[in-house]
């Protein structure tokens, strides 16, 4: 091979490749909206985000699978958790991890950054991903058929929906707070105390670290009467 | 052997700021395994967070990658264009507008002044002092090319990679409203980096490095140089798809993602083969084996971390698995110490004999360094290997939960540590083996 050949072969290439890569840049901005729905960023989107950015976030948990590897993937973390969880962890990790044997810094986050940063994981879990990651697409599909279907819904569903994030049941949700088989074995409240504990915790057990429930009273007597049924 | 032109003593102090940052990056690499393997106290975590470690211990990296490459460059340019560097002046100022910005960052981050994005955490204001530093790295570079009698093809492919990598470091700069394009257009820095303009600054280098070494014709290395830059660029170019697989982008990337990565490595076996080539018909006797070895042991290392550990998980269907997890870790490692780590280390060993005028040097502490290192180094990428397919087996196919798949990897970061610690001693005799060169014994 002469030294004029090799360059041709550089050249053609590089060009080469860099004309693909542009092409599909300009379509896959073309087509951002079928797959990122950037008309639905507003400005508590764009607040959440720079609330995300500011406190480092990306920095221990992966989102798009993309950051630290250190804490739990945030893509579709709104569907696993829900609002009033997200809330809670990140307003007092302290307390929602008192026992666990991984610890989340207290960043102070403030009520109304937790609320934004809530608008832009909702933002981010709808996004057209191929259905990544593979173990939080549970938590997708039982959400859009609560919204979708309500009368299709299982009372586990509703359960975890509502409190899988920090309870788990046949090895569904995550196990911070304990499995509701366990949990209901030693429980000695009554239905009413159950319920009034979910909605204010603190004003029935004084040492609870379960954060308040943002949950209509009736979805309380359903959750409830699914605990007491375990017993 | 000495120096053959005075303005190159400019790429010293580069180059022992380069070994200290790296010495920092891997202490700092310890500190996060503890945070892995052990459960830290609440007060320790909000005081340091492992956000802030991680941030800390990827921008010494970076710092100490790109310091190596501008002193291997300001070595380099005025023997490969026969004439002084530009201005020595600007070199020393670029040094220091560099080396303050990193230090300010480093702080920042204690203080919680962060863009808040992973490797990019820099913010704007420094961002900007490092753009001038860039510039004027540029434009003494340029000079000197430009002014130079002599032309060559390795001076050029060298400022190429340095302008590619200058100006792909602009997309990471602006906040993006939108999370996808943000990651779009961060892996322009990150991949396009590391899979582009890093590339062909190491093909550069390192056809210098084997030209100087093994004597063999220049024409050669430089045809290599121009096939092998070529193909990294064919395919790394387009290759940035196998980021776009989960992001939420069309699904053609899948297919240009997953092919053109697939070929990835065929660049990188050229690289070991030329290397292999030149060693075998080489005009120059051996007089200090620790280069040539440094040599190989980038090509294979290279091959091995960038090339087949990247290929392992870069088809979608695996990826779709073992995307963000440890496995990604064990390749990062792999990559980074294989293709880059050991080329500025190879780079140090070429040239800071010759700022003292050392024609061979005792090389008995950098043969411990080099092999405590890689042998640590692969034995540590095997480690968070096997922690990623615990993660990705526990979470992802039995679904138990990222607790369950987390808590089981607290033994293997403990594994971690102790190879960690191995790692740090091969990097700390390397390293001061590289400042306290002296003259071999001579034993006729």
């Amino acid at each position: 091979m002469t030294l004029r050949n090799a360059r041709i072969i550089f050249w053609a290439g590089t060009l080469v490749s860099v004309a693909i890569f542009a092409w599909l840049t300009w379509d896959f901005h073309r087509q951002e909206e079928a797959y990122a729905h950037t008309s639905k960023i507003d400005d508590r989107v764009v607040a959440g985000k720079k609330v995300w950015h500011k406190y480092n976030c990306n920095n221990c948990h992966t989102i798009l699978g993309f950051g630290g590897y250190y804490a739990p993937d945030m893509t579709k973390a709104y569907y696993r958790l829900g609002e009033s969880n997200i809330i809670s962890i990140v307003m007092q990790p302290q307390e929602i991890y008192r026992d666990s044997f991984r610890k989340m810094p207290n960043l102070g986050v403030t009520e109304a950054e937790a609320a934004d940063l809530v608008q832009f994981l909702h933002w981010t879990a709808n996004i057209e991903n191929r259905k990544w990651p593979p173990q939080d697409e549970k938590y997708v599909q039982a959400a859009r058929l609560r919204d979708e279907q309500p009368e299709k819904v299982r009372k586990t569903d509703i359960v975890l929906g509502a409190c899988g994030g920090c309870h788990s049941f046949a090895n569904q949700g995550r196990d911070i707070a304990g499995d509701f088989g366990e949990l209901a074995r030693d429980l000695d409240y009554d239905r009413e105390t159950l319920v009034r504990f979910m909605l204010d915790p603190r004003s029935v057990n004084s040492d609870s670290s379960m954060p308040a429930q943002n949950i209509t009273p009736e979805t309380a007597g359903i959750i409830a009467d699914f605990i007491l049924s375990l017993r | 052997m000495t120096i053959e032109y005075q303005s190159q003593k400019v790429a010293l102090p580069y180059m022992q700021l380069s070994l200290v940052l790296f010495i920092l990056q891997v202490v700092l690499g310890l500190w996060l395994a503890a945070n892995y393997a052990f459960t830290l106290p609440q007060g320790l975590v909000d005081m340091l967070s492992f956000a802030t470690t991680r941030a800390i211990h990827t921008n010494l990296l970076v710092a100490w990658m790109l310091l190596g490459f501008m002193g291997g460059a300001y070595f380099i340019l005025p023997a490969e264009c026969e004439r002084e560097l530009h201005s020595t002046k600007i070199a020393w100022l670029q040094l220091i507008l560099f080396a303050a910005a990193a230090v300010a960052a480093v702080v920042g981050f204690l203080f919680g002044w962060t863009q808040g994005k992973p490797l990019l955490e820099i913010p704007v204001p420094l961002d900007l002092v490092i753009v001038v530093a860039a510039l004027l790295f540029l434009y003494n570079i340029l000079m000197t090319v430009l002014r130079a009698e002599k032309r060559s093809v390795l001076q050029w492919m060298l400022v190429g990679g340095v302008l590619f990598l200058a100006l792909m470091y602009l997309f990471g700069i602006p906040f993006y409203s939108s999370l996808n394009a943000d990651y779009y257009y961060w892996w322009w820095v990150i991949h396009l980096w590391v899979e582009g303009a890093w590339e062909l600054i190491t093909a550069a280098i390192i056809a210098f490095i084997i030209l100087r070494v093994t004597g063999v014709e220049r024409k050669v290395v430089e045809k290599w140089l121009y096939v092998e830059t070529g193909l990294f660029l064919f395919t790394g170019i387009v290759g940035t798809g196998h980021h776009y697989y989960w992001i939420g982008a069309p699904d053609y990337w899948l297919w240009w993602g997953g092919i053109f990565s697939a070929l990835e490595p065929l660049p990188i076996l050229l690289m070991v083969v030329d290397t292999w080539l030149h060693i075998r018909e080489r005009k120059n006797p051996i007089v200090n084996r620790l280069i040539w070895i440094y040599i190989v042991g980038l090509a294979l290392y290279h091959f091995v971390g960038a090339g087949v550990w990247g290929f392992i998980h870069t088809l979608p269907p695996i990826n779709y698995y073992t995307h963000g997890s440890q496995i990604t870790v064990s390749h990062g490692h792999m990559a980074f110490f294989g293709a880059y780590a050991l080329l500025n280390l190879t780079v140090f060993y070429f040239a800071m004999p010759q700022f003292k005028g050392i024609e061979k040097y005792d090389a008995k502490a950098g043969h411990w360094g080099f092999w405590t290192m890689g042998v640590s180094m692969f034995f540590l990428c095997l480690v968070f290997g096997v922690a990623g397919i615990l993660q990705v087996y526990l979470e992802r196919f039995l679904d138990i939960g990222y607790m369950t798949a987390h808590m089981s990897m607290m033994f293997w970061f403990k594994t971690a540590i102790v190879l960690g610690l191995v790692f740090l001693a091969g990097a700390i005799t390397t390293v001061y083996h590289l400042f306290t060169l002296r003259p071999a014994m001579q034993t006729a």
